[in-house]
């Protein structure tokens, strides 16, 4: 199996609006303002294809929140944004007068909220949809050179298929674009593609 | 309440096969005698709705091209009779404030035997 | 790869069994608060006693919400909600959140002062009998801001230093070269005009000879302070090339703003009036000043842009010194890569 069926595909993909959606309503609660944030694509890559080309990412750095999480299926779920640019909404967020370049350590905390925020709702999301139970571990911060971080992803997941949701996320004027990314076995992915097709057929 | 048995035409604007497989399902199951027509995008809709007027309509929001809170204020400019619910999974207060605005109901995503009951509830209630 | 370890039971031996767990949260430096689904308090730990001035007796088998009076902040209620609804692990930051518990520094004489600033964690826990209930970790979140901010200003200091011309306290060539790099690829992408000044201290050898060096640290200062007074901007700042040499970049500036400048420049330095008597312009301390003006839409490189700014400073020295010339991109006067289309990306 190398590829998704277009059905597959649109419920994949219907499932992650709707988790952006609900984490655009509890961004706003905390920004007080509008947030737009949705998945316009959904893609099975070859792990062979990821890079940082693939993926449009022209940042020299690459932040990551990680969750891992376990139910009838297991995965890594880790939001990727460019570090600037997701420094800035943060910055933004909090109304903070500081520069980027200061950005510290406390402040990344609040890079894990935000990724916790996108990666519990898509989770919660497709655990609604599905009909079906997920945990997680907290969410972990790391940032690294974007070649070194996406290497690492091929490295650890060891595994042929990626599956990449493309984010848009707008907060007054930033816009920043970010990547899920699900590390799953192979086998964890037929589990999923399975709760898919359960789902389609039972409409 | 003759008006609740009489049959209706629904348009179903969603960008997602699923989710209108899903409305057109759960619609359906309680009003086998409807029409449905569909369309996956704003667009598509207003070229619908100018050849075959429905009598209600389900607009999702986040979809390529004319976003469903554009539709709908056109569609309702041109034919004020035509009851929208306006489906989103983005609660956040300014879409429910624009889709009250425009006097059609808003319902959140996702879409549930719940959630289009209560399109449904909207459709046949008196304007 | 999958990554959630086999989850393990806290298992006590017999011996240390029955009140030991008690004790354990009772000696932790953090909050831990344990609801049920319906938010009633099973676990309050001494840290949260102490901190909310709230004893355990008072706390067990009572709401969350109808403890405080001002009842719980709005991010904090939805967090509880979604932790038990979805069964997923929330974290509430610092920097976001601030203080959503009424917690205070001990003592906590009166309710006045400041809430204490936290980092809270909510994690679902699934007991044996499938209740859900929802564990809260408070941290005092205070020290890390502290040091935090201890942290920075150090940091500050250093690259201060680091960037800093030691002798005058203009900006070193270091900071130059970063600062012209980035603004002039601003410059490019934003297509936005740019104005570099290059400047040098006429017959500055000559100087040195006859008054000697100390004189001539002391005249650089004079002349960097003249310098500054003319500049308005925070992004228009002093930096020493090398030896007598300066540059300024001035982000945003035509070429009509930045002869302005210059003529300002070249007034204020000759304003200073420092005795000068081996200079053959005049009797007193001068500048000769070469400014170039970037143009959007030009394919003019920074190299090139570079060279063009050295290229007017050169014909204002052969135009007599004391005086500004200026160039506009890419009329550089010489081939330089502006000439050749292949450079510069439109992005």
């Amino acid at each position: 199996m190398n590829s998704l069926s277009d059905l597959q595909l649109d419920a994949l993909t219907e499932i992650f609006n709707i988790g952006a959606g609900r984490a655009a309503s509890s961004l706003s609660e905390i920004v007080n303002d509008e947030v737009r944030l949705s998945v316009p694509r959904v893609q099975l890559y070859q792990s062979s294809e990821i890079n940082a080309d693939a993926l449009s990412l022209d940042s020299p750095r690459l932040g990551a929140v990680k969750q891992s999480f376990s139910g009838p299926f297991n995965a890594d779920a880790m939001l990727l944004f460019t570090e600037e640019r997701a420094m800035k909404i943060v910055h933004d967020m909090m109304g903070s007068q500081v520069g980027i370049e200061d950005m510290a350590e406390y402040e990344q905390e609040a890079m894990c909220e935000l990724g916790n925020i996108i990666l519990n709702a898509c989770l919660s999301s497709m655990a609604d949809m599905l009909d079906l139970t997920l945990d997680s571990s907290l969410p972990v911060y790391s940032v690294g050179a974007t070649d070194a971080v996406l290497r690492q992803i091929i490295l650890e997941t060891n595994q042929p298929l990626i599956l990449v949701l493309h984010i848009n996320l707008s907060i007054e004027k930033r816009h920043l674009q970010g990547y899920l990314v699900f590390l799953l076995s192979s086998s964890s992915l037929q589990k999923l593609l399975s709760h898919i097709d359960r789902f389609i057929s039972g409409i | 309440m003759t008006h609740r048995n009489s049959i209706k035409s629904l348009l179903i604007v969603d960008d997602s096969r699923v989710s209108r497989m899903m409305i057109r399902t759960f619609v359906l199951a309680k009003y086998p005698q409807w029409i449905i027509i569909e369309a996956a995008s704003g667009n598509e809709a207003l070229e619908i709705v100018d050849r075959d007027t429905p009598n209600c309509c389900t607009m999702d929001i986040n979809m390529p091209g004319i976003i469903g809170t554009d539709a709908a204020a056109q569609i309702l400019a041109k034919y004020p009779g035509i009851r929208i619910a306006i489906f989103s999974s983005n609660i956040q207060q300014s879409h429910q404030t624009r889709a009250a605005a425009l006097g059609a109901r808003f319902v959140a995503k996702p879409v549930t035997e719940n959630s289009v009951a209560q399109a449904l509830e909207f459709f046949e209630s008196n304007p | 790869m999958n990554s959630i370890p086999a989850k393990k039971e806290i298992a006590f031996s017999g011996e240390i069994g029955g009140k030991i767990a008690e004790k354990i949260w009772d000696s932790i430096k953090s909050g831990l608060i344990l609801v049920d689904s319906e938010g009633k308090i099973l676990l309050w730990n001494s840290w949260i006693a102490q901190h909310s001035g709230i004893p355990a007796e008072s706390a067990l088998n009572h709401f969350l919400g109808s403890l405080f009076p001002d009842g719980l902040a709005a991010s904090f209620k939805t967090a509880l909600r979604n932790v038990l609804q979805h069964k997923l692990p929330i974290i509430l930051s610092n920097a976001l959140h601030r203080s959503p518990l009424p917690l205070y520094p001990l003592p906590v004489a009166h309710r006045k002062q400041d809430r204490m600033q936290q980092s809270i964690i909510i994690t679902p826990i699934v007991t044996s009998e499938k209740k859900r209930l929802c564990l809260i970790q408070v941290t005092d979140a205070t020290l890390s801001i502290k040091r935090e901010r201890v942290l920075k200003s150090h940091s500050e200091r250093l690259s201060k230093v680091a960037i800093t011309d030691a002798l005058t306290g203009a900006y070193n060539r270091r900071f130059f070269d970063e600062r012209f790099t980035a603004e002039f690829g601003r410059a490019q992408r934003q297509n936005i005009p740019l104005s570099l000044i290059m400047l040098d201290v006429d017959f500055f050898k000559d100087y040195n000879d006859r008054y000697g060096h100390p004189a001539g640290d002391k005249a650089l200062i004079s002349v960097v302070t003249a310098l500054k007074s003319q500049l308005h901007r925070p992004t228009d700042v002093v930096t020493r090339y090398g030896g007598e040499e300066f540059a300024i970049i001035l982000p945003d500036s035509g070429s009509e703003g930045g002869q302005i400048v210059a003529e300002k420049l070249r007034a204020a330095v000759s304003g200073l009036n420092i005795p000068h008597g081996t200079s053959s312009v005049t009797d007193h301390l001068t500048i000769s000043i070469g400014i170039v003006s970037y143009q959007p839409d030009t394919s003019c490189n920074a190299t090139c842009f570079l060279e063009a700014a050295d290229a007017a400073l050169y014909r204002a020295k052969h135009d007599g010194r004391n005086c500004a010339r200026h160039l506009v991109t890419p009329e550089c006067g010489k081939p330089c890569p502006a000439d050749t289309p292949q450079v510069d990306s439109p992005d």
